[in-house]
């Protein structure tokens, strides 16, 4: 029989987390966590976003040049460190593709599927408060438990904008942000030579250097540099903007077998038969 | 092999440690993990040491310029991963007693007799160990290479390859593959060093310390080789990528 | 010979074998003292055993929790010498209690000493460098102490205390002239003993927030000015985001030239007018 005391919490049953308690915490060991560096930052016309391109799981890089600035809006991108899982699903993706008939939009995320909608029905750009409402109301709710710290930013009608929103459902306005693990190391960068009304060139060399101090000293951070430019004149999505080290070294000769180096201990061949004659037509 | 369960990776507690108190200072640990890896292949008339130089501790690097790779005596290469305070504290000790060794026989340790005494020594600290996880590498009497592969508390057995640290899991298995040779149990015996030149081999330890710098976080900035033939020692460095 | 009771005296506290305790090491100490009454550092107020455990007492641990501490100090080599930073502040918590105090020290001639942490831990490592120094200047020699041996002792000092599970919370710079290999010498020690030599070194919030900077613009044959130009780069990013700094620092030289400095405390310029500082939401209307 459960607890009769769970009835008054309005149908939730606790009883778990007294169990949790005891067994020390509950802790999630399922999500990956992986550490970053994401940057941003406001020039004259608009904002420059920075991501490094490494994904860690524990010790081990797990993807080498994974994407971390995520879509929202076609003018506003976001930024994402923390639980990948959860910057994924708050944040957004699209592709597109082709069918005979038409061309097809995926649209997945969270954010980014509310905005679509909306422009939809209103017909106007998205604007970046939007996403940022959205996000943060999102984040609250979840107090904490969806982990995603990001970096927003998005150019509308009222200017460039740079938000960060942290797992907790705060929020800044800010001339320039990082976060992540490499989050000092490119604040460093930004607090030694930052300037108000930067050109775009500057701000994204600014904003490369600041993922690049990411990289090479955080080692949650690492391998490329990627960025993005959203300004009036459009967005701008720069994928692998600098590769800033290759391998030292390769082995000349490669790793070949010679063939019989498994041994071989029987062979069996069989006939394989099919139970269709003809092969189903698809409509 | 290898059964010493890692004390404090985050949070060894003092107080636990010595018996009942209740937890309240888990914040401090007298241990520390600061990553690299190291390893060491054996030759016919050659062994090779090597070592990555990144000294690190959490997500931060604190240098990129840590020699792992120690010269005990003109036969006796040591390296050591781990917690690099104990290690070396453990390496000041053992040079110290190499030194006594010297003074006594008027003549420097050969690389078993250092083996066994780097075992003894690690036990010594049975309860308190030092967390270091290490490689000796030498040319033995016959001048055949040699390698002795540790664990934090003493356990140790003479093989022909060994690689230890943050890289080990990915680099081992490599090894495995690329020189295992016949066990030493066969009759009539056969050499087990590993059929590799030393050019080859080192060609081949280049190439397993890239690939480890490529997916290990705490492997990079530099490795260091250690070459020991008939010659004496011949020290090279390559670098490795510093992200 | 056995080690010495003097010198790390009754500061240390518990964790020390006191007078009686040991009936036996004491009269092997008096033995010993008898060889060698003429050692200044062997002095009457002895009182007890150093890095050992006091049986009465049993495994005890000290500085479990840091009260006043100082944040990050900054140090860089270049082409004549070595120059450290850190500010004058020395926190209770994280109140600023302490805003005039020297974390830097002198030893000898050619070394400086600088210190994160706990602020009475240093002070008994000030008197054990003064101990030292002072052996060192009784034997006259013209041979002072190197920085690499200071830097020597202070590891073995920190690694000891962490053996007995009663660290000294600090985390130590080093950096100084080294005379005989004619360069400049920089290194760090933390609380648990573990150490190292660079070109660069920052402790604490210093090694996220300085070390990139460094990293980044270090060169080996920097002048003095370009050195102090990256050290001080470098502070402006500390004190921006490090809580516990101040600005109000020091700066401290050595070169081969002869006794290290340690600067006046001076401040630097901040930038707080950044347009968007002034009015953050100012393009974002209806932010929250």
């Amino acid at each position: 029989m459960q607890d009769p005391d769970a009835f008054d919490l309005g149908g939730f049953e606790f009883s778990a987390s007294s169990h949790n308690a005891k067994e020390g915490g509950f802790t999630s060991k399922l999500a990956t966590k992986t550490g970053t560096t994401i940057s941003g930052v406001i020039y004259a016309d608009g904002v420059v976003l920075g991501a490094d391109t490494r994904s860690t799981n524990g010790e081990t890089v797990a993807d080498k040049n994974c994407e971390k600035i995520h879509y929202i809006a076609p003018n506003i991108y976001c930024c994402g460190a923390g639980t990948a899982a959860d910057t994924e699903a708050v944040t957004g993706t699209y592709y597109v593709y082709f069918s005979i008939f038409q061309l097809i939009l995926i649209l997945k995320g969270m954010v980014s599927s509310a905005l679509f909608l909306h422009r939809k029905s209103t017909l106007r750009e998205s604007r970046v408060v939007s996403a940022q409402s959205i996000l943060k109301s999102h984040l609250f709710k979840y107090q904490g438990h969806v982990g995603a710290a990001l970096v927003l930013g998005g150019f509308d009608i009222h200017g460039p904008q740079l938000f960060t929103v942290y797992p907790h459902g705060s929020s800044d306005c800010l001339p320039y942000a990082t976060m992540g693990s490499g989050s000092l190391a490119a604040m460093s960068i930004f607090e030694s030579d930052y300037k108000d009304g930067m050109s775009e060139d500057e701000a994204k060399l600014l904003v490369a250097r600041s993922i690049r101090a990411g990289i090479f000293n955080d080692l949650g951070s690492g391998s490329n540099i990627d960025l993005c430019v959203l300004s009036r004149a459009g967005t701008k999505y720069l994928r692998n903007f600098e590769i800033p080290q290759e391998r030292t070294y390769i082995r000349a000769e490669g790793y070949k077998f010679k063939t019989g180096t498994t041994v071989i201990n029987k062979r069996n061949f069989q006939t394989a038969t099919s139970t269709t004659t003809e092969p189903k037509k698809i409509l | 092999m290898e059964t010493y369960d890692a004390v404090g990776e985050n949070n060894f507690n003092p107080s636990s440690y010595h018996g009942n108190h209740t937890k309240q200072h888990a914040t401090w640990s007298p241990y520390d993990n600061n990553g690299g890896t190291v390893m060491a292949v054996a030759g016919e008339d050659y062994v090779i040491c090597a070592a990555d130089t990144r000294m690190s501790t959490g997500y931060s690097i604190m240098t990129r310029q840590y020699t792992k790779v120690d010269e005990m005596s003109p036969k006796t290469l040591m390296a050591s991963a781990g917690f690099m305070a104990d290690a070396a504290t453990l390496k000041k000790l053992l040079k110290g007693r190499c030194d006594q060794y010297q003074f006594a026989n008027n003549k420097p340790i050969g690389c078993v007799a250092f083996a066994q005494m780097l075992s003894n020594t690690l036990y010594m600290r049975r309860f308190f160990p030092y967390y270091a996880f290490n490689i000796v590498a030498g040319l033995d009497a016959e001048g055949k290479g040699a390698v002795f592969t540790y664990d934090a508390v003493g356990s140790y057995e003479r093989t022909n390859y060994s690689c230890q640290g943050s890289g080990q899991q990915l680099i081992m298995p490599v090894l495995d593959n690329q020189l295992k040779t016949v066990s030493p149990l066969v009759l009539p015996a056969v050499s087990s060093a590993t059929p590799l030149s030393e050019e080859e081999a080192i060609d081949l330890i280049k190439d397993c310390f890239a690939t480890a710098g490529e997916r290990d976080i705490y492997t990079g900035d530099a490795v260091e080789l250690f070459v020991m033939n008939k010659d004496g020692i011949r020290k090279e460095t390559m670098p490795l990528k510093t992200d | 010979m056995i080690p010495s009771r003097t010198s790390h005296s009754s500061s240390i506290g518990p964790g020390v074998v006191p007078r009686g305790a040991d009936p036996a090491y004491d009269e092997e100490v008096k033995r010993e003292y008898d060889l060698r009454k003429n050692i200044p550092h062997l002095g009457k107020g002895s009182k007890g055993r150093p890095f050992s455990i006091d049986p009465n007492v049993g495994v005890m641990t000290r500085t479990q929790t840091p009260y006043v501490t100082g944040t990050s100090v900054l140090a860089v080599k270049y082409k004549d010498g070595v120059l450290m930073a850190c500010d004058t502040l020395a926190c209770y918590g994280s109140t600023k209690r302490y805003k005039s105090i020297q974390r830097m020290k002198l030893v000898g001639k050619y070394t400086v000493v600088g210190f994160t942490g706990e602020l009475s831990d240093f002070d008994y490592i000030s008197t054990l460098l003064d101990e030292l120094e002072m052996t060192d200047f009784c034997q006259d020699d013209e041979c002072p102490r190197t920085p690499k041996e200071i830097y020597n002792y202070l590891v073995r000092v920190m690694y000891n205390r962490r053996n007995k599970f009663d660290p000294l919370w600090n985390s130590l710079v080093i950096s100084g002239w080294d005379y005989v290999e004619k360069k400049p010498f920089l290194g760090c020690v933390g609380m648990i003993g573990q150490h190292y030599v660079d070109d660069h070194v920052a402790t604490g919030f210093g090694n996220h927030l300085a070390r990139p900077l460094f990293r980044e613009s270090w060169k080996e044959e920097m002048t003095e000015q370009e050195a102090e130009k990256l050290l001080k780069s470098a502070l402006l990013s500390c004190v921006m985001r490090d809580k516990q700094m101040m600005n109000k620092f020091q700066l401290s030289k050595i070169t081969a030239d002869g006794p290290g400095e340690i600067s006046e405390p001076f401040a630097i310029d901040t930038r707080w007018g950044y347009e968007n500082y002034v009015n953050p939401t100012k393009y974002a209307p209806g932010a929250w």
